[in-house]
């Protein structure tokens, strides 16, 4: 993309003025998204990212400009730009640039950018009609095919250069299904670090089904209670709320500037003993994996909680700083545009000892919240919302009727004491995590959880 | 390469081919962003974004590919790539370009300069010092982001179409920490428009005393009862269900306002306008993003639905003309359909006799979640929420972490009184949405 002697001078210019680190991030990246809706294929997307962001410390200071002009000359007044923002200064060291090699622990076998738009609209069509002819009640469905080919450099003043190359797969069925007057919907969006080869393990038939089978279920269901109540929350999708009410409260863009509810408790115990926690961007094929983070420190699995103890943040180099604390392997960006910071990859909730049919058993009256939608916090305070999008109300340990509506709320460092069981059917699920460095995929994970007290909103 | 000779070369590379019908959408900004922390600079940037959609009508079918990196290969390759998308397609609906010769309406664009480097420096600074003076309970964390940049947008197609438009802007983020010694709460306070022309003596006020109203305050009692919601509130709610009024959706089956224009759909002191060139919009725009000239019309007029809003696929659908409201979400998206500024005009009453109408109930001017809690499609929303109990007539005690629960089609129908403090706070991506307070009738609160 851009050679070692080029990032060197660019480097070299970017130190100009004093910085203690100058980085460069260079960026191209190929997005491919075919949409169906009505039975039709409808719209086919497709872009090309291209640029490259530099960025220079200075002690507490953080300096970043960006460029689409990926010359040489562009690249040195990006460079210089970067510089001349920190102000008076003079070079205070030289550099060399090794070049490194992480190695890929996400081979891919079928590089989408190499299919034709024909396999990949019959892969669609698969998911697509498996929800369309599901039942007569589904009037539309919509569906999206998208692959991604994000190709990043990163050099830096400490000698690092290498490059990696991260491709997305995701298939995202939407159904709507309608019933005397009244609508409701079900999606499933499954997604991997992987090619085409994602489809040899994930049926897209069945994940059409499920789409639909979720709208079928929830036009019949009546609107949820409202109050406060147990709640069984499923596993896979349902991690997000250990996404939200805990895992953006320990990422260093709030914990370095204090303002986090977990701030300083490293080694304290801020969740049910019940609870380990883990951020994991190693793992194979998963959909929120990077074999490096995007100032090229590699991935790394971080034990966040373990045994209700809080164990790690998760940290970009910026932010390490202000904590003197070393990087995580977690600073992640959308694209060169964005400034990178502190961000979760396959963060999950490790399985229990408890079994699935005790957690229900265990509810006089409460709510079993099959699927999660999403979600969203405030780090500070630690209150948070998130949406159900399939639950049914259980009864004297009874899985019951189906109920449409409801969400949960409450605040984090609440929630997390109150996860009092934890089963053993740890799955994950996919989505892209929105914040100041834009949007990037996650994985949220889970066993199957109770929390012994939650408010439902419903009515 | 420069846009100019990118266009040259799709233009020559469209006639090598014998491609007659085709567009090309080109948007580039540059943006510069302060960030403070503990009274000094903690992250500065200085972006430049730009890319390039080129569309084309093949057999019928309209092809997209884009780019950011305007090279001569890219050109090439971005004709290829949407002439092969094309013929992939199955879609029936008819495809347009929008004609050229238009007329247009004129929008005064005094020339905004953007103020210097050390300006926003100074400026933020200055601000954040002012949040740490306001209380003694603000605390590190309390920080200031500025930001300033311009934008250019350039439709060029082969149906004579040859239109640009540029813009400048600035804006700031404040946001205040406070703490009590045993809890944290934040609040923060955007504004968009000219730095100096900024009331950040109102910002910084707004900042301090909702964080500070945030700390403590108890659950609402879960009931079903009257709701008061604040501009920023019912701006909110908009933001979400003004998809609701797409034509695009209605005609997908996403909306239940299909078939519905003419009918009765709120009560009838609802009344809903989207004006382009509304003057609290930072953003005004004389053409939409297929380059249709804009203009002002209402939506919803005494709880009547007046129209949808078109973009010229959608309206040929519907045998009518477009509304000028073709949106893309980036340069690179499909044309969709989006409002440029939506507004609930407002009413007689003061939003004081609005509590007193409501009597008993819970005003809400705090709605977090929406991209979750509130489903567009089947209207259903169940949202937290803050705000304070209303007792005979009157805001009284602060609370939070509730939900608010309805379905906004049955919302706009339960419309009962709006005040005539119509806000129109910062846009939400690039609409910009205005209310006034609301009360509804009856929602259904989830507390304890």
């Amino acid at each position: 993309m851009i050679s070692r002697e080029i990032c060197q001078r660019v480097l070299q210019k970017a130190l100009s003025t004093g910085a203690d680190y100058a980085e460069i991030f260079g960026e191209n990246t190929t997005n491919h998204a075919i949409n169906m809706i009505a039975s039709k294929v409808d719209t086919i997307k497709d872009t090309v990212i291209a640029g490259v962001a530099v960025r220079v410390y200075k002690g507490m200071r953080s300096v970043m400009a960006t460029t689409v002009d990926m010359s040489e000359s562009g690249l040195l007044r990006c460079a210089e730009k970067a510089a001349d923002a920190l102000g008076q200064g003079s070079a205070a060291m030289d550099i060399v640039l090794r070049e490194r090699i992480f190695g890929d622990i996400h081979p891919v076998k079928i590089v989408p950018s190499s299919v034709g738009n024909g396999a990949k609209v019959a892969i669609l069509k698969d998911g697509y009609f498996a929800a369309k002819e599901y039942d007569p009640s589904i009037v539309q469905v919509s569906g999206t095919l998208l692959d991604v080919d994000h190709n990043i450099l990163i050099a830096n003043s400490e000698g690092l250069y290498t490059q990696d190359r991260q491709i997305r797969t995701r298939i995202s069925i939407s159904a709507v299904a309608e019933k005397d007057g009244e609508t409701q919907t079900g999606s499933f969006n499954p997604g991997r670090r992987m090619g085409l080869e994602m489809f040899d393990f994930i049926d897209p038939k069945a994940v059409g089904v499920r789409a639909a089978k979720q709208a079928v279920t929830m036009v019949s269901a009546g609107y949820c209670p409202a109050g406060v109540m147990p709640v069984a929350i499923g596993n896979g999708f349902g991690g997000v709320i250990f996404h939200e009410a805990c895992g953006h409260s320990l990422e260093a863009s709030s914990v370095a500037y204090g303002t986090s509810q977990f701030a300083g408790k490293l080694g304290q115990k801020i969740a049910n003993e019940k609870v380990t926690a883990i951020d994991d961007g190693t793992i194979p094929g998963a959909w929120g994996s990077i074999n490096i983070d995007d100032e090229g420190t590699p991935s790394q699995c971080n034990v966040l909680i373990e045994k209700g103890v809080l164990k790690s943040y998760m940290i970009d180099k910026f932010n390490g700083r202000r904590m003197g604390m070393a990087s995580t392997g977690n600073s992640r960006r959308q694209s060169y545009a964005y400034t990178p910071t502190s961000r979760m990859t396959n963060t999950y909730i490790a399985e229990g000892e408890d079994d699935n049919d005790a957690i229900i058993a265990s509810m006089e009256y409460g709510l079993f919240a099959k699927e999660m939608g999403g979600g969203s916090v405030n780090p500070t305070t630690g209150e948070f919302n998130f949406a159900v999008n399939e639950g049914y109300i259980v009864r004297n340990g009874v899985i019951c009727e189906p109920v449409r509506g409801a969400s949960l709320v409450g605040k984090g460092s609440d929630v997390i004491m109150n996860i009092d069981m934890v089963g053993k059917d740890m799955d994950m699920g996919q989505g892209m995590c929105g914040s100041s460095s834009g949007s990037v995929p996650t994985n949220v994970g889970q066993p199957m959880i109770r929390v012994s007290s939650i408010t439902v909103g419903g009515r | 390469m420069d846009y100019q000779s990118f266009k040259k070369a799709v233009i020559a590379k469209c006639e090598a081919l014998g491609i007659a019908e085709y567009e090309l959408y080109y948007q580039a900004g540059t943006s510069t962003s302060i960030d403070t922390f503990r009274h000094a600079i903690n992250e500065f940037s200085a972006s430049e974004e730009g890319g390039v959609c080129f569309r084309c009508i093949v057999d019928g079918k309209m092809g997209y590919a884009s780019t950011e990196d305007l090279s001569e290969a890219q050109a090439a390759a971005v004709v290829e790539k949407a002439v092969d998308n094309a013929k992939t397609l199955e879609s029936e609906e008819a495809v347009f370009l929008c004609e050229g010769g238009q007329e247009y309406e004129t929008v005064d664009r005094a020339g905004y300069a953007l103020p210097s480097t050390d300006e926003l420096i100074a400026t933020a600074l200055a601000v954040e010092q002012k949040l740490y003076d306001a209380d003694p309970m603000v605390i590190d964390g309390t920080q200031v982001n500025v930001l300033t940049g311009s934008g250019e947008t350039a439709i060029y197609n082969s149906k004579g179409l040859d239109l640009y438009e540029s813009n400048a802007y600035s804006g700031m983020v404040a946001v205040a920490v406070v703490t009590n010694g045993t809890e944290m709460s934040n609040d923060y306070q955007i504004k968009i428009g000219k730095l100096s022309e900024l009331d950040t003596d109102a910002m910084v006020k707004k900042a301090v005393d909702t964080a500070k109203q945030k700390l403590g305050g108890d659950v609402a009692p879960t009931a079903v009862c009257p709701v008061v919601f604040s501009p920023d509130a019912m701006c909110s709610l908009l933001s979400v269900f003004s998809s609701i009024f797409s034509s695009e959706a209605a005609q997908k089956g996403l909306s239940k306002l299909a078939d519905k224009e003419g009918s009765k759909i709120a009560s009838d002191i609802v009344t809903l306008v989207d004006d382009p060139f509304h003057k609290e919009n930072a953003f005004p725009s004389v053409f939409d993003a297929e380059g249709c000239p804009t203009h002002k019309k209402s939506v919803i007029e005494n709880g009547v639905l007046k129209t949808l809003l078109y973009n010229l696929k959608t309206a040929a659908v519907a045998g009518k003309k477009t509304t000028g409201n073709a949106a893309k979400g980036g340069y690179d998206s499909p044309v969709g359909v989006r409002p440029f500024t939506m507004y609930l005009a407002g009413g007689d009453c003061t939003e004081a006799e609005l509590l007193q109408k409501a009597g008993e109930g819970v005003y809400i001017n705090d709605l977090s979640g929406l991209h979750a809690g509130a489903n567009p499609i089947s209207g259903d929303f169940s949202l937290q929420s803050a705000g304070f109990l209303i007792r005979g007539g009157e805001k009284t005690d602060f609370v939070k972490s509730f939900t608010v629960a309805g379905n906004f089609y049955d919302l706009l129908n339960k419309i009962t009184a709006v005040a005539d403090n119509v806000t129109l706070p910062s846009p939400f991506g690039s609409t910009t949405f205005g209310a006034p307070s609301v009360l509804v009738e009856d929602l259904s609160i989830a507390g304890k």
